[in-house]
């Protein structure tokens, strides 16, 4: 049985683990942290601006990779439309609609019509494409959403084609009365209970008028949201629609919660906690993976190994005070901004080049050297870490992230 | 201290009247001289000897007691002075005199550009000015105008036809680091130079400062060279500075008076005097209803203030004293400290009844709507000015969308000016990122950007992106 050493928990390193638990391998997550998906909006981009608005991810994709030959794409573009396919399937409670054929349009809580390749149907009901009558509706101890905001701002997004109105309403249903400030994930828990869906949807009641679907903040239920959804709905008689909203984010958790237990079901090992700070080697091949733990650090046997850890953010890459870049488990070479090219845009919104940085791939996900060649044959890339992307910015984080940990464990698969 | 006595008197007079009457914007954290590895160490006895003889309060004290009060402070240094200084939070101060100014009548027009000074013959009778946000011109006729405009003096007395005020910007980077890595004011005991001071201010401590003389006053620019050598300083100070996280840098400019009659110091900013100028145009050009004030600093502003009202008064023959030394500014009439855990008490407090806009600093809604109905239009750098909006270690990550819902809810702002508020804010914030990020704070603007781009999208929002 080959063992795997999966390190990161955020979404790339969980879609590695589990696709490979699946065929067979013994696999081991190991983790410094939770992972990064409650930050997610729990939508799957794929490419929703290339730099232009993308309505076709399927169609626009070869272009891209042409055009952006550095770009993880360029090595993912043949296992996406499999990985993704495969990754819906895998978590089926969150009901994720969408073909990666066409994009859905999504309101976000700013307002701002946003392209997405796959959300669940709680929010893909907000699709804005064919237009219709919204009622945005604020909770009034939640104070991550602003329904007048997105109101206004949708009216004027200006999409052409379609006639979109949008009023707004706030209700004040809390599940903590009495206290100003609550949690979305307060809310959702409390919507797990039968009790509060009752005093809930009857203060949505009032606020709805016929014919409108209603838009409201994405906290309908975290363990049983599929539940709420289809309860909520059918007291209101009203289609639904949640907005993810800045972080915690409820939608994350439940995807966490859904591949968490898909990950136990397929009998993966996850140690959270310890951090990954280095490996051992023999005959040019990784063989462990060393992990600090409390007053030592083990070294865990790998036949291959999955660095899943993240870019800048998740802290997979750092940049340190001299300007440096470095991966910091292996040290791999990590690519940035060509020398004498400039790093970072004094405009915010500009493309900025050392976003980007990461560590260069071959087409099975192993990370290579200036050289091209492959660092060792038995390690994989997955994610974030990858070189080239400004997720944010061309929408494509998560299928960038299924593409690569699927990528990386159908090539663990197939060497073994 | 030992090259510009008068102004180390001054600076000790007024630092107790400040404490007197602003001690709402002062942390009484005292402060510390150490003599560091890389310092001059025969300096010490001649600034002790220094602070003697302009009746400064110094003690000696042992390294041990040193790095007792301040654990993180290079270990290698051999001598340590204590002193009573504090930190101020300049924006308090401003706010508190902005107050009390208008409290005895006077109205303050920010925002506005000064175009124009009126003369009449060789009297100056007023002002014109620029509303920067209504580009409406505002007429102001005046019986006596002072020109108190910091580094842009000398434009101010160009416009009055009053050549040759030459006031030499000395700009100057600070960097904000996250956490205190040192609760009291702390100097390196060494002649001034670039980076020898960290000063601890509300929950973050800043590193001063470069000085490089600049042609123009509006020059902001933040060179990687200036950062690195911030960087550099600290760790000298203190050992493992460079781990820490930076979270924000900035540039200002002092203001410098070049005395024209003596130029022997050169080009050198660090050793032009920091003490106060007054100009009397009526002697200086013969033009009467024009005094200019400059130099100086931040300790002695209201000496400065008082210096050229009195030369005013004399000038206009009318004698009144004083009484800025002794009336404490609205918001420290009591005379409390400002203390680190004030905003913390508040929010235990409170903590039931209203929701935090800003986590990192700690601002209730209720403060964000107080100040926005006080002073409608603002922008969210005017509630940042205010409040510390956005000051925090996430830089705006999760505020900066809260703040713009609220104002634009209040009816405080139409929605394409909320729009607007929010994209102009970030693009702020990132002005003083851009030149520190590393380490924690380059994951702090990812984090940031999977928020505002990732999942909000706002860089699609129906606006034009400001510059």
């Amino acid at each position: 049985m080959t063992r795997v050493v999966v390190i990161g928990a955020g979404l790339a390193g969980l879609v590695a683990a589990l696709h490979l638990a699946e065929d067979g391998a013994r696999v081991t997550v190991v983790a410094k942290g939770a992972g990064s998906l409650h930050l997610s909006p729990g939508t799957i981009d794929v490419l929703g601006y290339a730099p232009e608005r993308v309505e076709s991810p399927r169609e626009a994709m070869a272009g891209f990779v042409a055009s952006r030959p550095e770009h993880p794409y360029a090595h993912l573009a043949d296992a996406i439309n499999d990985a993704l396919a495969w990754f819906v399937a895998c978590v089926p409670r969150m009901r994720f609609v969408g073909d990666g054929e066409e994009n859905l349009l999504l309101p976000t809580a700013v307002g701002v019509p946003r392209h997405t390749a796959f959300a669940p149907a709680s929010m893909a009901a907000a699709d804005l494409r064919a237009g219709g009558r919204f009622v945005a509706v604020g909770l009034s101890g939640l104070k991550d959403f602003f329904p007048r905001l997105l109101a206004e701002n949708l009216m004027r997004a200006g999409l052409p084609g379609v006639s979109v109105s949008v009023r707004h309403a706030e209700i004040a249903a809390s599940p903590r009365p009495g206290v100003a400030d609550v949690a979305g994930q307060v809310y959702a828990r409390a919507l797990d209970e039968p009790a509060f869906r009752v005093a809930f949807a009857a203060a949505l009641k009032a606020v709805i008028e016929p014919g409108e679907t209603i838009v409201i903040p994405a906290v309908l239920g975290l363990a049983k949201a599929d539940e709420v959804w289809d309860e909520m709905q059918e007291r209101l008689g009203a289609p639904i629609a949640e907005i993810p909203t800045v972080p915690p984010s409820v939608p994350g958790m439940r995807l966490q919660r859904e591949l968490n237990a898909a990950l136990s079901r397929a009998g993966v090992r996850t140690i959270l906690g310890p951090e990954a700070v280095g490996y051992q080697s023999d005959a040019g091949r990784v063989s462990h993976v060393s992990v600090r733990e409390a007053a030592r650090t083990r070294h865990l046997p790998a036949d291959a190994v999955v660095l899943a850890t993240g870019g800048f953010a998740a802290g997979g890459i750092e940049l340190d005070s001299y300007g440096a870049l470095h991966e910091k488990v292996f040290d791999l070479p990590v690519v940035g901004p060509p020398e004498g090219t400039p790093r970072l845009s004094a405009r915010h919104l500009d493309h900025q080049p050392l976003m980007a940085s990461g560590v260069a791939v071959d087409g099975a996900c192993r990370p290579v050297g200036p050289d091209g060649n492959v660092v060792w044959p038995n390690l994989h890339a997955a994610g974030a870490g990858i070189a080239g992307a400004e997720p944010w910015r061309e929408k494509s984080g998560e299928g960038i992230a299924i593409a690569a940990g699927y990528r990386a464990a159908r090539a663990i698969l197939e060497e073994t | 201290m030992i090259s510009d006595t008068q102004a180390a008197t001054e600076c000790a007079e007024e630092s107790a009247i400040l404490r007197r009457i602003a001690a709402e914007s002062i942390e009484d954290t005292g402060g510390l001289f150490v003599t560091t590895p890389a310092d001059d160490p025969a300096y010490a006895d001649r600034f002790f000897a220094g602070c003697r003889a302009t009746g400064v309060a110094v003690q000696e004290i042992t390294v041990g007691a040193a790095l007792a009060r301040e654990p993180r402070i290079n270990p290698g240094i051999s001598r340590a002075f204590e002193v009573e200084d504090a930190s101020i939070d300049a924006w308090t101060l401003l706010w508190g005199n902005a107050r009390s100014a208008q409290e005895h009548g006077a109205t303050i027009l920010s925002y506005h550009w000064v175009t124009e000074v009126l003369r009449d013959g060789d009297r100056v009778v007023g002002a014109l000015a620029r509303d920067d946000r209504s580009h409406e011109d505002v007429r102001i006729e005046a019986g006596f105008v002072i020109n108190a405009g910091g580094v842009w003096a000398g434009e101010i007395a160009d416009m009055a036809r009053c050549p040759g005020i030459t006031v030499v910007p000395g700009k100057g980077i600070m960097i904000a680091m996250n956490h205190r890595l040192v609760s009291t004011v702390v100097n390196r005991c060494e002649h001034p130079a670039d980076g020898d001071i960290i000063v601890p201010s509300h929950s973050v401590c800043i590193i001063g400062t470069t000085d490089v003389k600049v042609d123009s006053p509006d020059d902001l620019s933040i060179s990687p060279g200036e950062v690195q050598q911030m960087l550099d300083a600290g760790e000298v100070i203190v050992p493992g500075f460079r781990q820490a996280r930076a979270l924000h840098v900035w540039t200002g400019a002092r203001p410098l008076f070049k005395d024209t009659h003596s130029d022997e110091h050169g080009e050198d900013t660090h050793h032009m005097s920091r003490g106060l100028a007054l100009v009397d145009h009526l002697s200086h050009d013969g033009v009467s209803g024009f005094l200019t004030i400059t130099g100086g600093k931040l300790t002695t502003y209201r000496l400065m203030a008082e210096t050229v009202v009195d030369a005013m008064c004399a000038q206009m023959g009318a004698a009144r004293t004083c009484t800025t030394a002794s009336e404490p500014l609205p918001g420290s009439q009591a005379g409390n400290y400002y203390w680190l855990g004030s905003r913390l008490a508040a929010q235990e407090e409170a903590m039931a009844d209203d929701q935090l806009v800003c986590e990192c600093e700690l601002i209730p809604r209720r403060r964000l709507l107080e100040v926005a109905r006080r002073r409608p239009g603002m922008n969210l750098d005017d509630v940042r000015r205010v409040l510390r909006l956005g000051m925090g270690p996430c830089q705006g990550g999760f505020c900066t969308y809260r703040a713009t819902g609220i104002l634009h809810g209040l009816g405080d702002a139409e929605v394409g000016r909320a729009d607007e508020l929010l994209l102009t804010f970030l693009q702020h914030r990132w002005l003083g990122l851009e030149p520190i990020l590393y380490g924690d704070q380059m994951r702090q603007a990812c984090l940031d950007d999977w928020i505002f781009q990732g999942t909000l999208d706002v860089e699609h929002l129906p606006v034009a992106v400001p510059a």
